[in-house]
């Protein structure tokens, strides 16, 4: 026992896996004992659920890759609709294949990745300033290249149905492709020797560069995962929703940050794990669920989550803090 | 000293906006010789030991390896070009990543395609810390370093440098929170690496232990070289005085 409770608190994300479980028995257990007026288990809630989270999942996963090397990208939420923009208007007008403009689109969000990150390395300034400006230029951007009207986008073919936008039972292909960026990225930053570099260069970087790490080269790397994660997300929502609207996307970055933080990311980097980022996002929408079916009225929502962000934290510092 | 030098730098300046912290100093490391770098508080000893290690660039100066001259500016090439592996002042670790990851921290033990094999340098992490330099009461490899005493995390920085080594050993203050016999481990371990053809540097305020191990006296004051002699030559009487002298 007093192993297992060690192991959870060594583990970055062990105070939020501990809060997931806790919510989820207690939510499973309401929907077994009411299921006609809690319908938590109900396929249709869990479809819901699932489909929901994976847009700002797979932002959130590179957003927290960035906060684990010290860096923060507020411009990953109108990033995610200029790709999507993009995207679309390369099948829409320029009538190239949805796959090839989707790399197309991915492409574009790390190019800007990596803009912003030279931007940061260059002149020394911090990335919360540079993406803060980002965030208004990409904005800026969508409506200069598209116009304020949305986009509807609605490729007809089986594949791409099927692998965008299609199911397995509950499970929505976003979903799959929030787990499986999940899983690519958790083998990159555990397992792989740049994920350690992303933890030394925001845990220390001094110490990073005495040892030889090029911490310019570590967060330019993670800029462009962040820019990327962010174009995938807005394809992948795009594709889902069948529309993009040019405005939306705005707030979207501080959600992202909102999953980070939650599951157990460290703001000023150097702590954080791929699964206590994928778990935060799933609280999220988790307790926005809950709060639906209890017929909460919408503002409870932000409400609930505000006090999540520092409920969480306080458990990862208090679980810290007892090693 | 007819003996070619390993390493040597001349004329190095570092200016710290209006604060010299190095003013033309000429530095050098012979073969199979310690070193012992002495001075006070701000006299530019680490100053100097992290330009040697390619972290800090000099203003101006010139640095030969082997006799050839060489331009080292960056920690790399201090590891490829002239062997040096250093142990910082402030030990360089991260407090929340595990002494495993400390100790192989831009040097990992990697397939072919950069996946860490986390066995291999665990194994490895075990025996760095439990042979060389052994310092007692690091139970697991996996601990976090922010979970250490001082004294357990210059053992591992210690443990890490000794892991690396090759040419030339640079100890920036290692022992300041070492216990004696951890301490008297250490200098016991100076003396036997130039068995091994490796030279070290030693920074240090004890110049009884300076005394105990190094061949050399470098003594530094404000940014310069203020007296060099070989032990035979001199001792700890004027060492001294040399190291108090305003
Ligand atoms: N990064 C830095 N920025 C500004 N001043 C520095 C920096 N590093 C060292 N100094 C200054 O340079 C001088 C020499 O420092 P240092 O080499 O650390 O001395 P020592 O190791 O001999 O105690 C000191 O006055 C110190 O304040
Ligand atoms: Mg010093």
């Amino acid at each position: 026992m007093k192993k297992f409770i060690d192991n959870i608190r060594s583990k970055p994300a062990g105070g939020i896996l501990l809060l997931f479980c806790t919510i989820q028995i207690i939510a499973i257990i309401a929907g077994l004992l009411y299921p006609e007026n809690f319908r938590y288990l109900n396929p249709a809630n869990i479809a819901v659920l699932l489909k929901s989270m994976s847009a700002l999942g797979i932002m959130a996963i590179g957003v927290g890759i960035l906060m684990i090397s010290g860096e923060f990208d507020l411009s990953v939420g109108t990033l995610y609709t200029f790709c999507a923009i993009v995207t679309a208007t390369m099948v829409k007008e320029y009538a190239l294949s949805p796959y090839l403009a989707m790399i197309i689109g991915i492409i574009v969000g790390i190019i800007a990745g990596l803009i912003h990150g030279n931007i940061v390395n260059r002149f020394t300034i911090p990335s919360f300033i540079v993406t803060l400006g980002a965030m208004l230029l990409w904005k800026g951007g969508t409506l200069l290249y598209h116009g304020a009207k949305s986009l509807r986008y609605k490729y007809e073919s089986e594949t791409y149905k099927t692998v965008l936008t299609g199911d397995i039972g509950v499970i929505d292909a976003s979903f799959l492709w929030f787990i499986a960026v999940g899983i690519i990225f958790y083998f990159i930053v555990h397992h792989h020797k740049i994920g350690n570099h992303f933890f030394a260069v925001g845990g220390n970087p001094e110490a990073a560069i005495a040892i030889g790490i090029n911490p310019k080269r570590v967060k330019l790397i993670a800029f462009s995962i962040a820019g990327g994660c962010a174009a995938l997300s807005g394809v992948v929502a795009m594709s889902r929703v069948g529309s993009v609207q040019p405005g939306g996307g705005l707030g979207l970055e501080l959600e992202a940050i909102a999953a980070c933080v939650i599951g157990g990311c460290a703001l000023m980097g150097g702590r954080g794990s791929i699964l206590g980022i994928m778990l935060g996002t799933a609280l999220i929408y988790t307790i926005q669920d809950l709060l639906l079916l209890l017929r909460a009225p919408g503002f409870y929502f932000e409400m609930f989550v505000g006090g999540l962000i520092v409920l969480a934290v306080i458990i990862n510092v208090t679980i810290r803090k007892r090693i | 000293m007819n003996q070619l030098n390993y390493y040597e730098c001349k004329n190095v300046s570092k200016r710290y906006g209006n604060l010299t912290a190095l003013d033309n100093v000429d530095f050098h490391i012979g073969k199979n010789e310690v070193v012992g770098l002495l001075g006070d508080n701000g006299a530019g000893k680490s100053t100097l030991i992290k330009m040697m290690s390619g972290v800090v660039a000099p203003d101006t100066g010139n640095v030969f390896v082997d006799g050839k001259e060489t331009k080292i500016s960056t920690r790399k090439q201090s590891e490829e070009i002239a062997g040096i592996e250093t142990i910082y002042q402030n030990s360089a670790l991260c407090d929340d990543m595990t002494i495993i990851r400390n100790i192989f921290m831009g040097r990992e033990i990697t397939n072919f395609f950069g996946f860490m094999d986390h066995k291999k340098m665990e194994d490895l992490s075990l025996e760095v810390l439990e042979s060389g330099v052994h310092i007692s009461g690091i139970d697991s490899p996996l601990k976090e370093i922010g979970a250490l005493s001082g004294g357990q995390k210059q053992a591992v920085a210690i443990a890490r440098a000794v892991y690396f080594k090759r040419k030339i050993l640079l100890l920036d203050e290692p022992t300041s929170a070492l216990s004696v016999r951890e301490t008297e481990r250490v200098l016991k371990y100076v003396t036997e690496l130039k068995s091994e053809n490796v030279s070290s540097v030693i920074v240090t305020h004890n110049l009884y232990h300076a005394f105990q191990v190094c061949d050399r006296f470098v003594v530094m004051s404000h940014g310069k070289v203020i007296f060099e002699k070989n032990k035979s030559e001199t001792n700890l009487e004027e060492v001294t005085e040399q190291v108090i002298k305003v």
